[in-house]
């Protein structure tokens, strides 16, 4: 089942298509009101492009840097090869603890990771704390946007879910009581958690600090009060100097949602200070990271998809793709959809994720807004090559290019099929031709069908032109 | 497990892409010509509230989210406000999710962004600074920043074991987008500037 069939099942229901591609829209918007009031917002994706450029060609001496000063501040530093490794290093931590709930904020490395579902195997519980993730934890889903992982939902929704696992009164639809709902349900569980997971936005190799943002504080909760801190980093993460935060913040929460800045925008280094009041939870506060490869090294030495690893999550290219707005971040059935997701899953695997790079009209919107200047597009163009060289296109995709290859190598062919589709046109009524045509033709009226082709137009006007050049240098 | 260090370097170093020079530190753009209310539009915009008042007296200058003598447990690391109920008893930082308001200083506001950035003296300020209702923080007007580059110039990570931007009341939009003040943290932030000038007398608290 490929990405087509998987969103036809999202466009079924019309209202909630027309929801989503509007809201995410009105993000892009904010978007775009956010970034002009930048003045120098061009110079700015240049030098975070530039910084990551650098950063990219320099990983084992900034992540062993990285690594040294983190020690140093008092950090446990871990490094896993692959998912596998990342969560059993992590169970472990938990286990030797006997810590069996993790309060965890998003990550969408844990996400490629599968972590939950591991842990959960092990008896161990996970809240997700983002309040978009926990609803999408209770509902047994992904998330399906890397920023708003349940812009898929509507509110009717979600207040049915809370009723159900929060005990609030059912018919429940106003965002505000929800949220008060959730924060409720959640405060609970930070002010009774041993261990606290966050992502890692950036990390700085100079000084092995790295940097959290969130909107909520639940990156912040979920690490102020526990013992255990644990982060989890991806290889794509680091930058070289502290200096070089000031260009990715400015242009991170600006992309994301519009905003010039998150709520929160933590900075740690080390564990934090044993607290005055030495709860049981807070005693030996300790501090683990966990440096993760799975798949990184492999699309560094890929030098066509090797920029993708600039990459900051913040969403844009999701928010502007005009396929990724009306058929849903499930469509894609990946840890992350829209552009940026089509470019990297297809490198973790190949075969299963051979459709999405086709889930692009090529329009190229999300390179204009790409804060670091991923060329996006032109790597979805490059993997459909690839694929097609690897074999790992469905059989009905080979078959359609080879047909259309064929037809465009063969001049006489290509204008034999222009000039009986346009005879055909014209014999037969609009309302038959858009049934044949289906489902092409849904949702989209058929243009008027010209006489002539472009071919004969272009001819007979270069030939016209040629005329008047003539008589223009007789009479002159 | 133990040679996955190795294993990662190895990978890293053989993967390793043509080497492209780090690039000069970027010109901050031009300042803008009336920062504090570029600030004031920035916090405001977050959902915070703006307030400028006299160094001496602000606590009686400055609106309260709530009237200042009705908020029973209050964590201030200023003298005035003072710290009292559960912000003074309190054994474990835990208790303080009671806390109406929490009072801090920071260091410095960024004008581009409505942020302030405060380094936390211990965890517990931290833990109020999250946990309670209400958050305040005090600033000098003379201590604004006009970008982050600047900003960057004035902190220094590695003596810091944690310190942040904050900016605004905590917040979500997870539920159809539709903006929600008071996600997990402060429902309300004030950002105080302080700068000379008269007390009011006879405000009443």
């Amino acid at each position: 089942m490929g990405h087509v069939d998987r969103a036809r099942a999202f466009v079924a229901d019309a209202d909630r298509t027309q929801w989503h591609d509007q809201a995410l829209w009105f993000v892009r918007t904010k978007r775009d009101r956010a970034a002009d009031r930048v003045p120098d917002w061009e110079a700015l994706r240049q030098q975070a492009a530039a910084i990551k450029r650098n950063a990219l060609g320099r990983l084992p001496e900034l992540w062993t840097e990285f690594e040294s000063n983190a020690v140093a501040a008092g950090a446990v530093v871990h490094w896993a090869r692959d998912a596998r490794e990342h969560n059993e290093i992590i169970a472990g931590l938990l286990h030797e603890r006997g810590i069996e709930r993790l309060v965890k904020s998003k990550s969408m490395l844990t996400e490629e990771c599968g972590l939950n579902p591991f842990l959960e195997a092990q008896a161990i519980e996970v809240i997700d704390t983002d309040l978009g993730e926990r609803i999408v934890q209770l509902r047994h889903e992904p998330p399906s946007h890397i920023v708003m992982p349940a812009i898929h939902l509507r509110r009717g929704e979600i207040g049915e879910l809370f009723a159900k696992e929060m005990g609030s009164p059912p018919g429940l639809e106003d965002p505000v009581e929800l949220t008060a709902v959730a924060r409720r349900n959640l405060r609970k569980h930070f002010l009774s958690a041993e261990a606290g997971l966050t992502g890692v936005n950036f990390a700085i190799a100079e000084t092995g600090s790295f940097v959290v943002v969130t909107n909520e504080g639940n990156a912040d909760l979920g690490t102020a009060l526990p013992n255990l801190h644990i982060a989890s980093v991806g290889l794509e993460k680091i930058l070289p100097r502290q200096g070089d935060l000031a260009p990715f913040l400015r242009l991170l929460a600006r992309s994301a949602t519009g905003q010039a800045i998150t709520t929160y925008t933590s900075h740690f280094r080390g564990p934090r200070p044993a607290s005055e009041g030495h709860s049981p939870t807070q005693a030996n506060p300790a501090l683990h990271i966990v440096i993760v490869d799975n798949g990184r090294s492999q699309l560094l030495a890929q030098p066509d998809f090797r920029e993708a690893l600039a990459c900051i999550r913040c969403g844009a290219c999701l928010n502007t793709c005009p396929v990724y707005r009306r058929s849903g971040g499930h469509s894609y059935e990946a840890t992350i959809p829209g552009p940026i997701g089509s470019v990297l899953e297809p490198s973790r695997d190949p075969t299963r994720h051979a459709e999405l790079p086709h889930a692009c009209t090529l329009c190229g919107s999300c390179t204009e807004i790409c804060p670091v200047q991923i060329p996006l597009h032109h790597q979805l163009l490059a993997w459909r090559g690839r694929l097609a060289e690897g074999g790992q296109h469905s059989r009905r995709r080979r078959w359609a290019l080879y047909l259309v290859g064929t037809l465009f190598m063969w001049p006489p062919a290509y204008r034999f099929l222009g000039w009986s589709a346009r005879a055909i046109a014209r014999v037969f009524p609009s309302r038959l031709l858009e049934a044949a045509l289906a489902p092409w033709t849904r949702g989209r009226a058929l243009p008027a069908i010209p006489k002539r082709s472009f071919r004969t137009l272009y001819r007979d006007r270069h030939r016209q032109a040629a005329r008047e050049a003539d008589n223009g240098g007789r009479e002159g | 497990m133990s040679d996955a260090r190795e294993t990662i370097l190895a990978r890293l170093a053989s993967a390793r892409p043509p080497t492209a020079p780090a690039p000069a530190a970027m010109a901050p753009p031009p300042n803008v010509l009336d920062p504090i209310e570029t600030l004031r539009e920035h916090l405001t915009e977050a959902g915070g509230s703006f307030q400028i008042a006299a160094r001496g007296d602000w606590p009686n200058q400055i609106e309260w989210p709530e009237a200042l003598s009705t908020m029973e447990h209050v964590y201030s690391t200023l003298a005035d406000p003072e710290t009292r109920g559960v912000g003074r008893t309190a054994v474990f930082d835990h208790e303080l999710a009671r806390l109406d308001l929490c009072v801090i200083r920071g260091e410095f506001a960024v004008v581009e962004n409505g942020a302030v950035w405060h380094v936390p003296e211990s965890a517990r300020e931290r833990s109020a600074a999250l946990l309670a209702q209400h958050l305040v923080v005090v600033v000098e007007e003379s201590q604004l920043v006009p970008t982050l580059h600047q900003a960057y110039d004035r902190i220094d990570l590695a003596k810091t074991t944690f310190g942040w931007f904050l900016c605004g009341p905590s917040k979500t939009a997870d539920i159809e987008q539709s903006l929600v003040l008071g996600a997990h943290g402060p429902c309300t932030m004030s950002l105080v500037l302080t700068r000379d000038g008269p007390a009011l007398s006879g405000t009443a608290r």
